[in-house]
This record gives C-alpha cells, structure tokens and sequence, in this order.
C-alpha cells in the first residue's frame, strides 16, 4: 500500500504551506515507508509515500504522462497493467509501476476509464492543461480514501483521514466505486455491476465456473517483485487462498524470485483455536508456516496505536484488528511486505452464523449486497489499515471485481443454509473446491465451521477486553453516555472506551460520522436483525453471540 | 538498533500511567520497527522498541536473568558475547540475544562489567531484589541515550530525547563511557582508556598491527542474521571498510545466509563527486553497488524530518545527516537492515583538512583527543540518528575499543601532516593497507583526498540549503538572533532556520544545551582555532572553508607564491576551482 494526499486550490502556496503538506503526508508515511513524493504546482499539491511492491527502483510517485502535463499519485495495484499498456501502443511509458498506466489512460479516454482498471486502488489525477482533477477509489472500497474541503475553498483527498481531519472544516469517507470530477464539483458512480441494483439472480450455480474466477483472482495478485505470503487463520476462507496460491506459485513471476515455498503466517493467544487450525492447513499444503503469539495485555497496549491507525470506534473492527496488527509487525519485521488475506468471502456468501436465519432467498440476497456494499466500513478497512499500519500491503482475491460478478450471479437458493441436506454456509465455495482427484483441503477441514476471527484467535482476548473496558470506564460515564455521545451511543462499557479513544484523536465531528453504526448481532446489519425476534433484545457485534447456529449447537 | 526508553521510580503505578509509558515509547518506534515490549513493576517501567538483527525469532526485548528479578533493556549489539557466554557457564540463557549477557553479567558481577562488554550499547537494568537500576553507555557513545528528571521524582532514561523532554523538568545527554547507578545516584565513569588524559603517547607504528587491528574489527562487525551492507561514499575510510568486508565475507556466517557478495550504498545529487568515487571502488571490489541520487528540492523537503530525528540544529550535522536520511530510507526499502560506516577515522588519526595547520604533535595529539571525546555530539550522532529514523542499524568499526587503542598509542608525529615526505593526512592508515601482493584498494584511491561529507555528495547542496534558509530567514531576524538565542547564537541565516525547527520541535530549555556550539572552522573545536591567526575571523563550520590545505591547493599556491591559508567562503570547490580560489576575503 502506499499513502496519498492531495490539495487542490488552496489560497496560501508560501514555502510554509509546502511544510505543512509534508508534515501532513509525513502521518501517512506507515502506509508508505519506502519513499516518498510531492509534486507542487501553483496551489495544487499531490503528495505520495511510497511502499514499493511492482518495479521497486523506478516506480516512485507522483507518476506523469510523457510531457508531464498529467500527474498522478496512486495508492493500489493495478493487476491488468500490462494489458492496458498493450492497449497503449502509442504512449510511452517513464517506469515499470502497475500504476503509470493512469495517466496515459485519463490521456487516451478523459475521466471515462476507471472501470478498465482491475484491481485495488485509490488515486488523484491533475490534469495541468485545464488545471481540472479527477479522483477515484475502486469498486468495493478495499483501499481507503477520504475526501475534505477547506475554509479557504480547498479540496483535500487523503488515503487516511489523520491527513486531513486537522486542516478541514469538513471531511467525509470517500464513496468506493466513485469518481470525483472537479468540472462538475461532485461524486458520480463509475461502478455499475449487475449486483448493485440488489435484484434477485438467477444464473444456475457451476461450482467449476467458481473455483476457476477464484483461482483467476489468486494468480492475479501473485504479481509482485518483493517477498510476500498468505494470512491463514485455519479457517474456509484463508485456507482456500493459501491452497489456491501454493498451486500456482511454480507458474508465477514471483516464484522465480522468491522461490516456490510460500509463507504462511498466523498469530492467536497460545494455544487459541485458530493457531491449531491453520498448523493443519500449513502441514496438509507444506507451507513455510509462521505462528506468532501474543497476550492479552500486548494486545491491549496495542489499542490506542491499533484506533490511530484504523479510524473507527466500531468494537468489532477493534477487536478483530488488534491480532491482525501485531501479526503484521512480526510479517513486515521478515522482510515480507506483501500478503493475501480471505476478507470478503463471508459477504459474498452469507458466510456469518447470523445467515442461519435467513428467511428467504431474496432476503438472503439483499443482506449479501448490503453487506458488500458496506465492507470498506468494516473488513476492507480493517484489513487495510491493520496491515498498512507497518507497511505492509493486503490483497485480496475474494473481492475481485470478476469474481464478484460470478458469485452474485449465482442464483441466493443455492447460498441457502439448508442443514438437512448438508449445506453449511458458504457451502456453494466449499463445494467448488471439492475435488477428489487433486484434492485442494482435506474435507473435514473444506467442511468445517470456524471461529469468526476475534473468538478465533483466543476466547480470552474479549474477555479481556472487557474486562480492561471495566476498569476504564465507570457506571456513571456509562449512564450518560447519551449526552456525550448522542449520535452511536456506545451501549457498552467497552464501546464507551473505544469512543474515547478515537475522540481523543479524531476530535471532529466529522470523524465521528465516518464510522457506522446502528443495532446489529454477529456483524449483521441493521436490517437483519428483524430476522429474529429475540435478537433485537440481545445486541452483541460479536460473534459469540449468535449462538444456535453453529454446529456444536445444534 | 533498538529503543530504550525507562520511567523509575515515578509513584504513579495506574492504567494512565501505563498509557503515557507506551506513547512516549512509541516515539522511538522508528528505531525499533520490529516488536516493542514494556515491562512494568510497579512505578517502574521499561520499554523496547526492538530492530531485531541476531535472533529474530526469540530475542524479544525487556530480557531477564533465570528468576526474573533482573530486568534489563538494552539498544545495542554486544560483539563479544558469545566469549562472555562460556565465561557465564553456569547461567542459563533463554534466548540467542547478544544483550542478555547484560542481566547474567550483573548477577555475577555487580556494576562492575561494562568494560566487559565490547560492542556499541545502551541500556538500562533494574534489579527487582532491592529496587535500584543502572543506565550505562557504550564508550564513545555510538549509540545515543538520554537521562532526565521529573519533577515527581522519577528519572528517565530514554535512547532519543524526544522520549524524555515532555516529561521531563530537567534533562541532559547521558555522557559516554559513563555508568549511572541509583544507589548512588550519580554517574561514574567505566571507560578509562590510557588515551583519555590526553598524555601524549611514544608507541611506535607498525603497519601490520594497525591493519590487524581494523581488520578484526570490521570481522567482528559482521555478526548479523539480516541483510546488511556497507556505506561507500568512495572516501578512503568507506572504502577501507569495504575492501575488508568483502575480503573477509566468505567465512562469515551472515555470507551463509545472504550470500557472499557485499552490496555497497552511495548518495548524491546526480554526478556528485562521491557517487563518481564510490562507482569506481564499488567497480574494483565487485560488490553489488546502490547509487541512489537526490535532488536539492528533495533534501529541503526533509530537513524538518531529519532535525526531528537528530536532535541537533548544528549547521555541519544537518547538512550531512540529510543525505544519509534519506539513503538509509531507501536501503531499508531493500530489505537491508543493517549498515557498516567509515565515521570515526577522521578524528582518530586527524583527518579533517584543518589539521594541516596543526602547529607540533601535542597539539595535534589532543586535538584528536577532544575530536573523538566530542564524536558522541557530531559523527556518531549523526550516523545512529540519521539510519536508526528508518530502522536501519549503522556499525562503526574504527570506533571498536581496541582499535582506538591501538591507533591512540602511536606517536602522534607519525601522523603529522607532512607535503614535504609526501604524508598526507591519515597517511598511517593508507600505508597501512598498501599492500603490493594482495592491494586492498588501487594507489591512486589509496592515497586520494576526498571531499568532506556534505561537499561529497554534490556542490550544489550547501549552496541550495543557504538559498532556502534565506527565503525564511530575514535581515532583521539576524539582527535579533542573540536576544532570541542568547546561547548558542545562530550566526548565518542558515543556522538561524535550522534552529527555529530546532526550538519548535524541541522547545525546552535543557533540549537547546544538549547541542554543542562554540566556535569551529571545517569541523575543528574551538581550542584548534588558535591554530592558525586568519581563522578566528573565517569562521565557517563546513569544509569548504580551509582551503589552501587540499592538494590542488597546494600546487595553487605554488604557482601564485602565496603561503596563507586561503579561506573563501561562497567560492566555488577546492578539487575543480582555477580562478576565484585566489580571491583571498579579509
């Protein structure tokens, strides 16, 4: 990942405003330790820190067109780049990053080419001949951007809100799928999938049509000129990654680099379910497999830095990122400074124990586009900002735009939890992948029902959150928590802390509406919760909660 | 390198409390990107920001003896520790970090091991028997470390000052070679070489013992499980540090792990003289050569960063640390954690082009007496700061104990300047290395001068720094600098810019006096200026200023007849300047 920030049509171009803007991209500079960038023109400022994956010697940013009228600074993976190059014949290209092909594209096709990218990336264009600038965040959300506006009429674009929150009078999440033109001063949707509309499917499901789009999303994402591995929790999701990617790694670019073992890595408390779980993955696939271990009281040193770094108060998004930050410190200190990750999976699917309750198909259905259309609020940013933190770049091949398109074609009656007839959630994925000849998991390990992730890496890590939340925060505070926060009224004690924390940081107004809210069970959205008449009495965002569903339940 | 920081003894044992240990220690989080640790017991607690260079896998940071009761530290690398090992046979070690000897070494020995200990440290220990602690610092004080007192009580110990001065009501540099203990809460110095009267030495020079010396020096440097490589800024000390890594490579166990070729680092604007140099050393020792280059707009741009991370608004520091900032950023970027580094040499045998003038031995002799006492202010900041920003570790082998040692016994006439025998500064060390049958290095880079660092990496540098402070600093902020900075009075604009970041960033009074200042010409201290008469009137802290002493100079004067020291303060360089060389300002 790399950081970017722009500033458009400031009054002040003093020497002192050029400061404060690297000052400003200075706090994005985790997210881009390599190297950094700033082009300057009049009160235009695109500034880039760099975390270089593709073409580490030449590619540093901001990125130009042949005659540097355009300048572009990205923050992403463009996985289609040397096709668009091919399309580019007439252009010629200054360097090797994915991302050059931008600048040449906005030359060849105007604001109209967002959607020819594949991949992951959020970026801000200035076109120099007309002084206008586009900017553009891809489809789901997986790289994060946000968007200000200044008193003296400035527009801000920054990769992470801690870039802008000071210096903007008011600031908001940049809408995934998006373009932002300054012709027309406004946001217009570039991505228009079939899904979107949350009309019901009906293609019949082919179980091989899926595993190959997801086997196309893994291949695709082993691009890369540096060390990379796979995060493998044990579960469906990861282990299906891993799987997929120790496969095809003998036919990729980086094999040849970095040899054809791949690394895997996982972190828990000891002894926590996930840590046994991804071993037996790691031992059936013969990954290089790296545990790591942390305790309660790390992880709860770790929680101020882990909300500084992802920008939410949200309890689950907390608990779930603080292993996945620690782990990516241990990650990133081997010199690995890419990895593939298996968020996504559980929207596309229905994948939560909550989608046990789904009345009907066409309910099951519009929660899966709800829920993908809200995961850059929740896993994509968690993934992200967890990882990015160190450095340290997320991939991941469940949220590739192809893919989606197949699996939100399939027709929901097929993503039904039926367990009379054996169909457990995310059974059409277990089911793809199920093949006896050159078997891709063990079955007990394709059919197994996990953790979700904070219970996995150790039960005593939320009850040691909150349990630290109790001391923290009295009965009192907790009792007029309404007043002090009248808009997402932490209900908990924990939440009361986690608030605290990010206002301590993020003190604006506008920060606080960045982050969701609303009643939810075991990460449902709000919606959902109307499945079941008991659950809106019994609000837990975690997990555990959902209990009735798992199989040890039944 | 790693991160220290420790609060002692502050009577605030709560979860704030706690919370406010793990902030300030974040602060140092870019020295050690790799883990943190904080121990605390009681109001007593210790943090680590851990790089982790030998045994990544287990050497996680605060360490223990056996029992725990003794919690220690540390940022540094412990060379010898395997020696010290098998002398603790009946101690039982967890872990392979070379800095857990510290905590069994204290079990044996009480306070009294740190001349044991042979590498570059700083740590701190606490003893949970009776509640004290002890702070030492390696002995020229490669790495840095602070000491401050709060006003509940507490003392703080902390490897950058940032993560110290809001806490802190007073606080100084913890000096070098020096051992703090709270049971007598004062400090006592360990390091007590024969060179540190500054008694002028007889011994004689032999070439051989001199070159084992670096030889082994540099060895021992290569104890490492990461990537690693060598500065080579094309100079002869990095040159020399290179050419006996890449000889002696092949045995190593880091050659096991990561090959057998050396990969070598260089900076500059494009074309500098020092990416020239250090191409063409790079070339004869074949190692796997990094040019990387940097535009002024680049280094202005840093300049904030760089002083937030050095500590210092001394003129010559900023300007050389900026470039190297910048390199270590991009060796990191590599992969590469761990750097060894030429600093040291120049005040060792006298290096600095000012020691030309040096009026007789003794005067020389302790010139380089106050230049290497001063290193742990200058160069050695500079070179820990300046990689440690990125996480990069820069080892120094002409500071290991033993080769001062060595080097400060000759008798200092052998190192005298001396055109007429054709000795030219450091001639000691170039004869040492001239080796017929198997040449470390070609004569002709042997026995070259060099620019001084910051002209090195390229001629436009300086001169962009000064445009850019003078677009910040006006005529009459000069006018009042010495009632806003009545210490240490900022004399050009330049100086004047570098301590306003300084002074925003760092605003108590104690963070202004732990920056040396007085006067300096090319790099002298204050004592070297009575050298020669026409200085105390040029004085300019970088090297450009002493000409007449670098050799196209000398050849200059010849043909013009003129024997004064020629000092030009805007003037084009020393290596290519024809014309405006002889303008001789008074």
């Amino acid at each position: 990942m790399c950081g970017i920030l722009a500033v458009f049509g400031c009054v002040d171009c003093s020497q002192a405003k050029r400061a404060r803007i690297i000052e400003l991209s200075r706090r994005l500079r985790h997210r881009g330790p390599d190297w950094s960038g700033l082009h300057s023109e009049q009160d235009c400022y695109l500034a880039h820190q760099r975390l270089a994956i593709v073409d580490p010697a030449s590619g540093d940013q901001p990125l130009y067109n042949e005659d540097k009228t355009i300048i572009v600074t990205v923050n992403g993976e463009i996985y289609n780049h040397k096709a668009l190059r091919e399309q580019l014949k007439s252009h010629s290209f200054n360097t090797g990053s994915d991302c050059e092909v931008i600048a040449h594209l906005y030359e060849e096709y105007g604001e109209d080419f967002v959607h020819m990218l594949d991949g992951m990336f959020s970026f801000v264009l200035l076109d120099t001949r007309d002084k206008s600038y586009i900017a553009a965040r891809d489809a789901i959300g997986i790289t994060p951007l946000y968007i200000g506006w200044g008193l003296d009429g400035s527009v801000w674009f920054a990769s992470e809100m801690k870039a802008l929150s000071d210096d903007c009078e008011q600031f908001m999440t940049f809408l995934p799928g998006h373009i932002y033109s300054s012709k027309t001063g406004g946001l217009r949707r570039w991505y228009n999938p079939t899904w979107y509309s949350e009309r019901i499917p009906s293609t019949p499901y082919d179980p091989l049509v899926l595993r190959h789009a997801f086997e196309k999303a893994v291949i695709k994402r082993l691009m890369t000129d540096v060390p990379f591995g796979v995060l493998l929790s044990g579960g469906l999701d990861s282990s299906l990654v891993a799987a997929v990617a120790s496969r095809h790694l003998i036919d990729s670019e980086a094999y040849c680099q970095w040899g054809s073992q791949l690394h895997t890595f996982c972190i828990g408390l000891k002894g926590s379910p996930d840590l046994v779980a991804a071993r037996e993955v790691a031992d059936y696939l013969g990954t290089r497999h790296h545990e790591f271990y942390f305790t309660v009281q790390e992880g709860i040193d770790a929680l101020e830095e882990v909300i500084y770094h992802i920008e939410t108060y949200d309890v689950t998004t907390i608990r779930a990122s603080t292993p996945m930050f620690l782990m990516s410190r241990k990650i990133k200190s081997l010199g690995v400074k890419m990895v593939l990750s298996g968020e996504g999976s559980d929207e596309i699917f229905g994948g939560y124990l909550y989608f046990h309750k789904a009345p009907n198909k066409e309910e099951l259905h519009e929660e899966t586009c709800r829920k993908i259309k809200a995961l850059h609020l929740y896993d994509c940013l968690r993934a992200n900002k967890s990882t990015s933190a160190w450095g340290l770049e997320a991939r991941v091949p469940f949220l590739d735009k192809e893919f989606i398109n197949v699996a939100m074609s399939i027709d929901p009656k097929w993503k039904m939890i039926k367990r009379d007839i054996g169909r457990i959630e995310k059974w059409v994925l277990r089911n793809a992948f199920d093949d006896d000849e050159k078997p891709y998991l063990p079955k007990h390990i394709l059919y197994r029902q996990k953790e979700q992730f904070s219970d996995g890496v150790g039960y005593s890590w939320i009850d040691g959150l909150k349990d630290h939340a109790n001391k923290e925060v009295t009965d009192s505070m907790l009792t007029n928590a309404n007043f002090v926060y009248p808009e997402n009224t932490p209900a908990t004690k924990e939440a009361y802390y986690y608030r605290k924390i990010f206002e301590k940081f993020f003190p604006k107004n506008a920060a606080r509406l960045t982050v969701p809210g609303g009643p939810s069970v075991a990460c449902s959205t709000a919606k959902a919760v109307e499945w079941d008449a008991s659950w809106s009495k019994n609000l837990d965002p975690s997990g555990r909660a959902a209990l009735g569903v798992h199989t040890a339940a039944y | 390198m790693c991160g220290i920081l420790a609060v002692l003894g502050c009577s605030d044992d709560s979860q704030a409390k706690r919370g406010r240990v793990l902030e300030l220690s974040r602060r140092l989080k870019h020295r050690g990107p790799d883990w943190s640790g904080l121990y605390q017991r009681h109001d007593y607690y210790i943090a680590h920001q851990r790089l982790a260079i030998v045994d990544p896998a287990s050497g996680d940071q605060p360490l223990y003896n056996e029992d725990k009761t003794i919690v220690v530290a540390v940022n540094g690398e412990i060379y010898n520790h395997e020696d010290l090992r098998r002398r603790l046979a009946r101690h039982k070690f967890k872990t392979g970090s070379d800095c857990e000897v510290i905590a069994h070494l204290y079990e044996e020995y009480g306070e009294d091991f740190i001349d044991m200990l042979d590498g570059m440290f700083s740590f701190v220990l606490l003893d949970t028997h009776d509640n004290t602690f002890i702070s030492a610092r390696d002995a020229i004080g490669i790495t840095p470390l602070y000491i401050g007192w709060a006003l509940d009580g507490s003392v703080l110990i902390s490897s950058e000052l940032k993560g110290l001065n809001d806490e802190c009501e007073h606080f100084e540099v913890f000096p070098p070679g020096y051992l703090y203990s709270s049971k007598t809460g004062g400090f006592k110095r360990w390091y007590n070489p024969p060179w540190f009267t500054e008694v002028v030495p007889s011994g004689s020079y032999d070439p051989i013992v001199l070159r084992r010396a670096l030889e082994k020096a540099v060895i021992k440097r290569l104890m490492t499980d990461v990537p690693y490589g060598v500065l080579l800024s094309g100079g002869l000390d990095s040159s020399l540090v290179a050419s006996i890594a890449a000889r002696h490579l092949s045995g190593t166990k880091a050659s096991r792990l990561w090959g057998t070729q050396l990969h070598s680092f260089s900076v500059g604007l494009e074309g500098s003289p020092d990416v020239k140099a250090a191409a063409e050393v790079a070339g004869c020792l074949g190692t796997i050569h990094h040019e990387f280059h940097f535009t002024v707009q680049d280094g202005i741009d840093a300049i904030e960063d760089v002083i937030y991370h050095i500590e210092t608004y001394d003129v010559t520091t900023v300007r050389a640390s900026t470039p190297m900032f910048l390199m270590a950023r991009k060796i990191k970027s590599l992969g590469v954690k761990m750097v060894i580094s030429g600093e040291g040499a120049d005040e060792i045998f006298g290096g600095y082009l000012y020691f030309h003038k040096a009026p007789n031995k003794e005067e020389f002799h302790r010139e380089t007496c106050r230049k290497v006492k001063a290193l742990h202010l200058y160069d050695c900041l500079r070179a820990n700061k300046s990689t440690s920003a990125w996480g990069v570790e820069a080892r120094v082998p002409f500071l290991d104990k033993e080769f001062i040692n060595v080097v400060m016994s000759i008798d200092p006439k052998l190192k005298m300047i001396d055109m007429g025998k054709n000795r030219i500064e450091k001639w000691i060390l170039r004869k040492a290395f001239d080796d017929e049958d198997h040449p470390y290095l070609p004569k002709h880079i042997l026995y070259r001068q060099k620019e001084q660092f910051s002209d090195g990496v390229g001629y436009s540098w300086i001169d962009g720094l000064k445009d850019h402070a003078k677009l910040h600093v006006t005529d009459k902020m000069m006018l009042n600098a010495s009632h806003i900075f009545p210490h240490n009075t900022p004399l050009t604009k330049e100086a004047y810019y570098y301590r306003m970041i300084f002074e925003r960033l760092f605003p108590q009074n104690a963070a202004i006096l732990t920056v040396p200042g007085g006067a300096s010409v090319a790099c002298s201290t204050a004592k070297a200026i009575e050298w020669d008469a026409a200085w105390s009137n040029h004085l300019d802290p970088s090297g450009r200023a002493a000409l007449g002493v670098h050799d196209s100079a000398y050849e200059l004067d010849a043909g013009s007849n003129s024997s004064t020291i020629k000092i030009v303060e805007d003037g084009p360089m020393m290596m290519d300047t024809t014309v405006r060389e002889l303008a001789i300002r008074s």
